[in-house]
Order: structure tokens, then sequence, then C-alpha cells
């Protein structure tokens, strides 16, 4: 019954979503923020910017694609400023010189329309492959935000899951077979692990899409096995930064899901080796088959270059078809 | 002896909605070689000043100048000391925040002092508030790096607050009438107490006439226990928001220590109601002497968009002001 459609014996290649925006969208994006151009040119150049990203994974042979997000500021803000009952807040902090609007919920959180859904619709328009729908999930948008509404952090969490749910599903009605419900937040409090799981129940009980979840390396000691308990069918972990200490827990409570195996740091300049991926994949295959294993970054590939996220996209890509020869 | 006022610590750099950022616009220009160091430190000495007028204004009566030239509590002593680089990103506690964090490389050296100047200009500026200084706790500094040269936490910890202790003493010279030493990251580190408790002692041993703080926040010192008050220090302060339970310590406190409460909610938009805040006033004041008594926000003020954190200081100056009367 797997809902996995690809071909080939696994070890598919993926990303887990966001790429660096170019040059020419850095500079549109403050142009626009100063009145200089129009939201619809924005939008033009927002369009080529993922029409390069597309081509480029389909040039390397990705096997399940992502838009890129050229489109998407901060990934909590994106949904939070299409969503009534949140509004985009004051600036604060989020490290150093940088800062951010941090949303406040000021009444029941609700969608007037789909939010991702032509971005969706267009990226896939571009390529054959299959492209995954990008959604924040309802406990990072909670814990991102500021709460002036909901009695307890439950409510608001349960509330956000139900909209989070209907755009999953609108996703799936436009044709998506595969839908990923980003947590980073979830591995920061361990006490609210269960709610992080009720949660997602919620969401990804009415698809039929393949469901992943992207979870940051947080305390994964500690939420190690319970974490198979968010009902999704894949989790995507960093394994390069921790250089794979992950897998020591997989010895004694075997990973059951699928796994995106994060086999590039998104924190550094430096780029893996090839060979460095390949044992890292290596490594992974003896707690996990490859017919459940995608491959791809540690995180979202915002933070560097263009030049470095395509090198390590393309290593990855590499170590992959070595791996693939070895099976 | 009335109920005191006062702040944890930092407070947001933003300035108002549709102000000029000028702080965060003279970093991004020393990057591109626009503005120079003489400018930055221009438009954090005019920040400075707006934020102890800001806690003035509000009544506070023990304020700090906001943290307002640090990129985090770390990094300004970590920068300042021989055998620390800066190292990768990581997140501060529970929050989407995130801190750099430094990395021992070498012996740990003292190098002159790494806040004095910063306290001294919010000193010339405050008006009507005394100004409280803050330096990091060893333990906390000690977790919150990452250690290549000691290989042994204990030298690691006892090598920090040896420079530490310069700092308090340098901080004391230039006039410092309080120093809070903050211990976060000892809340989840019990086993660390007695690090804590010879670390703090190196730094308050050497000072004479200032009140000590030990400064905790975003959680519950119950697995330390009352033996946290076995540390060397006059007082302890503690988030009530994060961990209303901590009152259960407050009770138990010797009645010789003073006890900072925070209680207004430093993460959190949403105003507190000055009604509920007396009445957790007045509850506190049937375990402590309004003397030995501060009441603060839970933690730092900089979670939150500037007007939200005035209008909590606002708050707390009046609410502390009608209990007190």
């Amino acid at each position: 019954m797997s809902k996995v459609d690809l071909k080939g014996p696994g070890l598919w290649t993926t990303s887990v979503g966001s790429f660096p925006k170019p040059d020419y969208i850095l500079s549109a994006r403050g142009k626009f923020a100063r009145g200089e151009i129009t939201k619809d040119e924005l939008t033009d150049l927002e369009r080529r910017a993922t029409r390069e990203w597309i081509e480029f994974q389909d040039s390397i042979g990705t096997d399940l694609l992502v838009d890129g997000e050229m489109y998407r500021g901060d990934m909590v803000a994106y949904f939070a400023e299409e969503m009534p009952g949140l509004e985009i807040g004051g600036l604060v902090r989020s490290y150093g010189n940088r800062y951010y609007r941090k949303p406040i919920a000021t009444g029941p959180v609700g969608r007037d329309a789909p939010i991702t859904v032509d971005w969706w619709r267009y990226a896939q328009s571009l390529t054959d492959k299959p492209v995954k729908g990008m959604l924040t999930g309802p406990y990072t948008i909670c814990d991102w935000s500021f709460n002036e509404h909901y009695a307890t952090r439950r409510d608001f969490v349960l509330d956000l899951a139900k909209v989070i749910r209907d755009e999953a599903l609108d996703l799936e009605k436009a044709g998506a077979r595969y839908i990923q419900i980003d947590e980073p937040a979830a591995s920061t409090r361990m006490d609210e692990l269960d709610l992080v799981i009720e949660a997602m129940a919620i969401v990804t009980e009415p698809l039929s899409a393949h469901t992943i979840t992207h979870i940051c390396y947080g305390d994964f000691h500690n939420a190690y096995p319970k974490m198979l308990e968010i009902p999704v069918d894949q989790i995507d972990l960093e394994f390069a930064n921790s250089d794979y200490s992950l897998l020591e827990e997989f010895s004694d409570h075997p990973f059951t899901k699928y796994v995106g195996l994060g086999i590039s740091d998104v924190h550094t300049h430096e780029l893996e080796s090839v060979e460095e991926m390949v044992e890292g994949i290596k490594r992974s295959l003896k707690h996990i088959p490859p017919e459940r294993m995608f491959v791809d970054p540690d995180c979202g590939l915002k933070t560097r270059t263009v030049e470095e996220a395509k090198q390590k996209l393309s290593n990855i890509r590499q170590a992959v078809d070595a791996a693939l020869t070895e099976l | 002896m009335t109920i005191r006022s006062t702040v944890v610590g930092s407070y947001p750099k933003p300035p108002d909605e549709g102000q000029r950022f000028d702080v965060r616009k003279t970093i991004q220009g020393i990057d591109r070689g626009e503005t120079t160091v003489e400018d930055l430190k221009r438009a954090q000495d005019e920040l400075v000043t707006a934020i102890v007028g800001e806690h003035e204004a509000a009544g506070i009566d023990v304020i700090t100048d906001g943290h307002a030239r640090w990129e985090d509590i770390l990094t300004p002593f970590a920068r300042n000391w021989a055998g620390f680089e800066i190292g990768g990103l990581l997140r501060w506690f529970d929050n989407n925040t995130y801190y750099r964090r430094p990395v021992c490389t070498g012996p740990i050296e003292w190098r002159g002092p790494s806040s004095v100047e910063a306290f001294r200009f919010a000193v010339s500026v405050a008006k009507t508030s005394t100004v409280k200084a803050v330096i990091p706790g060893p333990v906390t500094f000690a977790r919150l790096s990452v250690d290549e040269y000691y290989a042994n936490h204990e030298n690691f910890v006892a090598g920090i607050a040896d420079v530490l202790a310069q700092e308090a003493a340098e901080l004391e010279a230039a006039g410092a009438t309080i120093i809070q030493i903050d211990e976060p990251a000892l809340l989840d580190a019990p086993e660390d107490l007695a690090l804590a408790k010879a670390g703090i002692a190196m730094i308050t041993d050497g000072l004479s006439g200032v009140e000590t703080v030990l400064g905790t926040y975003f959680g519950d010192a119950k697995r330390i226990g009352t033996d946290l008050f076995d540390l060397p220090v006059d007082g302890f302060a503690f988030d009530l928001v994060s961990a209303p339970e901590n009152i259960e310590l407050i009770k138990r406190a010797p009645a010789d220590r003073n006890i900072q409460a925070g209680i207004l909610d430093a993460r959190n938009t949403m105003l507190e109601r000055s009604d509920d805040l007396k009445v957790q006033i007045e509850k506190l004041l049937e375990v402590v002497d309004a003397g030995r008594l501060s009441v603060a926000p839970s933690s730092g003020l900089e979670y939150l968009p500037r007007e939200k954190a005035r209008a909590k200081l606002e708050l707390l100056g009046s609410v502390t002001k009608e209990v007190g009367a």
C-alpha cells in the first residue's frame, strides 16, 4: 500500500523545501517593500526563479521536486499573512542583527482561500516529476507566534491544525501526491510532543497523499522513539550535522517510517565530498532499507548561496547514483 | 522598605513601528563599508539613552541598558577574552531566537573589561533609576559553549569563572551596586550545582559592597530545590510565568535573601491585567518581606516588539507603585 509511486529501488533524491533566492529576487523584494515595483512585477520574477530551480532539479535528475519557496519569506509569517485571526506583529530579533515580524493570534484562526495551491500548480506544470506540497505545521505556527486569543496553547494548535488540514486537502485536490508538513519546532519541548502528534493527526487523517514532516535537530535523544508516533508516512531529519549520531538510536528502536536522510549540513559553506556522502548513505542503509529512503540536504538551503546550494544538490545526486550501483 | 520594580536585562532594539532603525542600518552599513564603528557607537548611545528613558518614564526602580549593544549575552564576553572563537548559531533555550555558540580553543585569559564601558554609559544617562550590571554565570557560559581545549567541564567552568570574577570586580570599581549573574542553564543541569557554587563564589568573594542576584528564567528550579540557596549570592530571580511552581521554592527561601519575582510574561504580547498582578504580588508578600521583594518581567523583554515591551514596563511600574502605596 505504499503511496510512493516513484520508479526504482529507492534512495530517491529530494530537498527539504527552501532554496536560496537569486540576487534579482532579493533586490526585487526590497524594491517591492519600498513601493518601487508592483506585486505583479515581483510575482513575475518569483515565477522566473521558480522555473529556474525546477529546471535545475530536473537537469540533475532529482526524483521528488520542491518549488524552492522563492515567494516566501519567513515560513510562519508566510502563512500568517494569509490567515484571518493572525496579525503580523512588530519586529523581534532572530539573532545578531537579524529581525523578523512575529505573528500575533488576535482571534480564531481560519482561511479565506487556498494559500499555496496556485504556486504548487505552477511549479508542477513545469515538470513531469512530482512536486511536493509544502506546508508549515500547526505546532510550529503556534510556537513561533504570540497568542492573545486562545486560552491554551493546545486550543491554538488544534485550530491551526484544521486550517492546515484544509490547505492540505486543497493541495491534494489539485493533484499533489506528496505533502510535507514541517514541524521544526517539534523537538523544542518534549512535554508537548503529544500535542504535536494530536495536531498532526488532524492534518493527515483525511489525506491519501504520502505525508512527510521535517523536524530540525533538537533534543532528538529524548524525542526518539516517541517521534515515530507522529502520524506521517515519512520523517525528514538532519543527519550530516551530527555525523549520523541519530543512527545509534535506531539500533535500539528501529526507524519504522520512510526517512528523509539529510546528508549535507546546511549551516556551513563547506561542501561535503561525494565520498563522504556515500559513506553516510551506506551507514544509514544498515538501519533503513533503500525502498524507504529519500536523500536530501539536512534542512532548507535558503541560507546558502545559489552556487553552494546547487553544488550540494549535485553532490547528493552523485552520491546517490554511486550508492545505487552498490545496492 | 517597599517593593522594588526591576527588569531581567534585555530590551527590544527595533524602534516603534514606522521609525528609523538606526542600529540595524548602521551595522548593515559597516558590513558594506558605508558606515563606521563610530557611527555604530553613536547609534547605540542614542538607543541606550532611549531605553533608559523608557524604563525611567515607566517608573522602574532598578534597570539595565537593555543589553542594547550585545548580540546575545555570551558573544561580547567570548569575543573579548583570549581563548574563545565565535561559533555557529544555536537555538536560545526554547525560543525561536538564536545565539552564536562560543568555542573555546585555548586557555581563557582576561584582556580587559567587556561590559564596563557600556555600564558607565547607562549610568551617565540614568536620572532617577539604579542601573544594574548583568553578566552571564559560569555554568551557563560553559554549558552553552563548546570546549575544545580544557576537556574537563570543571576546569572549563573555573576558567570562565576566573575571568567573570575580574569583570565583576571592574564593574564594582565602576560604581555598580547591583550585579546580576545569569544562570538559566543551571535549571536543566542540577548536577552542576557544586560547580556553580564554586564558580559564583569566585565572583562574589571578590566583591565588597555589591548586592548580587542569581538570574534564572525560562523554567523551574524544582530539580535543584532548596540547595539553590546554597549559592553565595544575596538574591535569586525566578520566572513565575514559565514555571508558576517556582513559588514553592520562594516560600522556602532563607529569610535573609532577596527574591526577584518574574510575574509579567516577557515572551507573549498579551498584556496582563493589573488586578491579577496585584493579587500575585500580595501572595508573594505573604512569604517575602516587602524590603526583600522585587517584581519583574519573566525574562529579558527583547522577545517582544518595542511597543509591547514598553507597555509591560509601564504596567509593571504602575502596579508596583500602587501595591507599595
